[in-house]
């Protein structure tokens, strides 16, 4: 709690320090706010009595685990983002504190424990997006990327909110202990649940994979990429992401669960759509950005695994796998960033040569696609097989071997990355890396690689 | 309030539910096949309107006020989306001159 | 009234649509009819107070006030907040009044910044 209005109040302050013109304390000011609101979260760790606030919100351990990931992200990208707000509009501080809002409602998002609650999360969060989306006003792709994702947004929230009311209408509660117990006490007695529910739960189903980004709803997702500026684009990839799923993992896995036999097919198809979806678009992607946003496509289908198979590893592997897909990604957004400000390109063949010149940013780089791809040593391969493990426990075997597919096929444009740094030649001047990239990157990959080689290293905090 | 209760009780149930998916419907169906902007966003409002309009008759047949302040609840965050939502489209007409949304095909996938 | 009521009545309200349309209907049709019609080009421009008719009217414009009616709309709204508060004001009591309180606060905060970002002038 105290880690949300740290956040909140940071927001203000930081729009009010704009106000005043105090633009070299921005960054600092986020950042140390930020570290504050994430020794709040972890103090709440393994204290957790019970629903707080009307039962409003739980600060379980769940909402911990995520609430810790998303505000180390976030700090990532932001120590990315010196100097770059500033080339593209004159209100940086509203930058910054509309990502704090942003964060704000992600923070509600993973720790609801009423429909209420998630509903006023996920607006919060999405509102603040579209702006960010738009933010470089003048700039046809980021119009077009702010109303493309807004009216996503807002189409797949009726969908949302439409299956909240058919829930509430057949369960008459919009906690999710109650609706839980509803659905218990109706399947011990044998009483018919109303179709209103079956119905709610699909309609929930769709909107929180809009949210998400997963196939068959997922068209919005490249064209929004690549329309907002780099960073941004890190910001919905990486934290945004991992929020969507921490929201629908706590929604179907604690709420739903007795359903389990009804939902769990339509997930089911789901899951194996976005994964052929986003693996095989990928591979004919000729821009680096564009093939990103394919490739987070088809991470959300990994991780959707763990909603279909919902082992007692369910959180901890979508845990797990956050942490690495987040690491990787925001590795390769900071070397996109990079390549973008030096040669104004972000097509594969700008990182020509890039292996002789800068070995520091290749050897990342190549770090972030290896983890991404799945190779063993690196954080992806644990994330991926904590996953495919649980789905194995629950007799998933077939759409294993269906993920196994997609992960070798996702090597092939993952590896034309490292192929470019490396074997292709280019006269190319040496990138200029400032040193809050160097410190980013060598976070992410010393995590990358930590949790590659010792997994152990990470606990279980769920 | 017991009367506005009793007579909302006064249609049955199934009624509200058919009005509102029908409601609900049609505001999908709009957002689908239409192609200027601000039809596509007021067909969206439609449907959040028939989430209201559920979610009250719910709450009068179950006696429980929780419906209700969600409905207020929609209606804030509404009008927040809306503010930010014509803000976007105001900001594409100025620098297109349309809110056809067929323009808006530079990014392809 | 009863507990339920039936398809059957309502009844008396699709009579009364079905006259309202009919009389609407009807007396324009009427009209058309039965009125005398002479077209001339003078009778068929818009009458714009005696001056010459310049341009066409349906062109866009700029809304110099389009920033004030948005930000109408958000403030607006909170209202909605106020009414479950006013007519609970009692059994609230001072918790109730202490958390309105940072509510409206949190608004001025936005308003302010409004003010100071002059988004207010209209010029």
């Amino acid at each position: 709690m105290n880690a949300l209005i740290t956040i909140s109040v940071l927001a203000v302050l930081v729009l009010y320090l704009g106000l005043y013109k105090a633009n070299k304390a921005l960054l600092p000011v986020t950042l140390l706010g930020l570290a504050v609101a994430l020794f709040f979260t972890i103090n709440h760790w393994n204290v957790f009595t019970g629903p707080t606030f009307n039962d409003m919100m739980s600060y379980d351990n769940f909402a911990v685990a995520f609430s810790g990931i998303t505000i180390t992200s976030t700090m990532l990208i932001l120590l990315l983002s010196k100097g770059y707000f500033e080339k593209i509009s004159d209100h940086v501080a509203e930058y910054y504190s509309i990502i704090l809002f942003s964060l704000a409602g992600i923070l509600v998002m993973v720790s609801y424990h009423n429909m209420t609650m998630l509903f006023i999360g996920i607006e919060i969060m999405s509102v603040s997006l579209y702006i960010l989306a738009g933010i470089r006003k003048q700039d046809f792709a980021s119009n077009e990327a702010a109303l493309k994702y807004f009216l996503m947004g807002a189409f797949s929230t009726g969908f949302l909110l439409f299956g909240v009311a058919l829930i509430y209408g057949a369960a008459h509660s919009f906690d999710l202990e109650a609706i839980k117990m509803h659905l218990e006490t109706n399947l011990q007695t044998g009483q018919a649940i109303s179709p209103l529910f079956y119905t709610g739960v699909v309609l929930m189903a769709v909107g929180m994979a809009f949210k998400v980004g997963a196939a068959p709803f997922h068209f919005w997702t490249p064209d929004v990429y690549e329309g907002s500026p780099s960073l941004i684009t890190a910001f919905m990839s990486t934290v945004v992401k991992t929020a969507g799923f921490a929201a629908f993992l706590r929604l179907f896995a604690t709420c739903f669960y007795p359903l389990h036999d009804f939902w769990m097919p339509v997930i089911l198809v789901i899951t194996i759509i976005t994964l052929f979806a986003g693996n095989i678009t990928a591979l004919y992607q000729n821009n680096f950005k564009r093939m990103l946003a394919w490739s987070s496509i088809s991470h959300a289908g990994y991780m959707l695994f763990a909603i279909v198979s919902l082992g007692s590893e369910a959180s901890y592997g979508v845990f797990v796998y956050a942490i690495a897909y987040s690491a990787a990604s925001i590795i390769a957004f900071a070397g996109l960033v990079l390549m973008q400000a030096n040669t104004g390109s972000d097509s594969f063949d700008s990182f020509n040569g890039l292996g002789r010149k800068n070995p520091f940013l290749a050897f990342t780089l190549t770090v972030a696609m290896l983890s991404l791809a799945g190779i063993p040593l690196t954080a992806g391969f644990i994330g991926k097989f904590i996953m495919f493990s649980n789905a194995l426990s629950s007799m998933h075997t077939w759409l294993v071997v269906l993920a196994v597919i997609n992960a070798v096929i996702s090597i092939f444009y993952y590896f034309r990355v490292i192929v470019a740094m490396y074997f292709k030649d280019a006269e190319r001047a040496e990138l200029e890396i400032p040193l809050n990239f160097k410190v980013v990157l060598a976070i992410s990959v010393v995590a990358t690689i930590l949790i590659g080689i010792w997994p152990a290293f990470l606990p279980n905090v769920i | 309030m017991q009367d506005i209760v009793k007579t909302i009780q006064g249609v049955p149930l199934n009624h509200y539910i058919l009005l509102s998916a029908i409601i609900f419907s049609i505001g999908v169906t709009g957002v689908l096949i239409r192609r200027n902007a601000i039809v596509i966003f007021m067909s969206v409002e439609l449907m959040l309107n028939a989430v209201n309009l559920l979610l009250t008759a719910f709450s009068a047949f179950s006696n429980d006020p929780a419906g209700q302040v969600f409905v207020f609840f929609i209606m804030a965050l509404a009008a927040a989306e809306v503010a930010v939502g014509l803000a976007i489209i105001v900001m594409i007409y100025r620098n297109t001159n349309t809110i056809d949304i067929n323009v808006m095909n530079r990014l392809k996938w | 009234m009863e507990a339920q009521s039936t398809a059957i009545n309502y009844l008396p309200i699709i009579f009364q649509i079905l006259v309202a349309l009919g009389f609407a209907v009807g007396t324009m049709a009427v009209t058309h009819m039965i009125g005398p019609k002479r077209k001339t080009s003078d009778k068929l421009t818009p009458f714009e107070a005696g001056i010459k008719v310049v341009g066409n009217a349906r062109q866009p414009f700029s809304v110099k006030y389009f920033l004030v009616a948005i930000l109408f709309v958000l403030f607006d709204v909170e209202v909605i907040f106020m009414y479950p508060w006013a007519v609970n004001f009692r059994e609230l009591g001072s918790t109730g009044m202490i958390e309105m309180f940072i509510f409206m606060g949190t608004l001025l905060l936005g308003f302010f910044y409004i003010i100071k970002k002059k988004a207010l002038d209209w010029d």
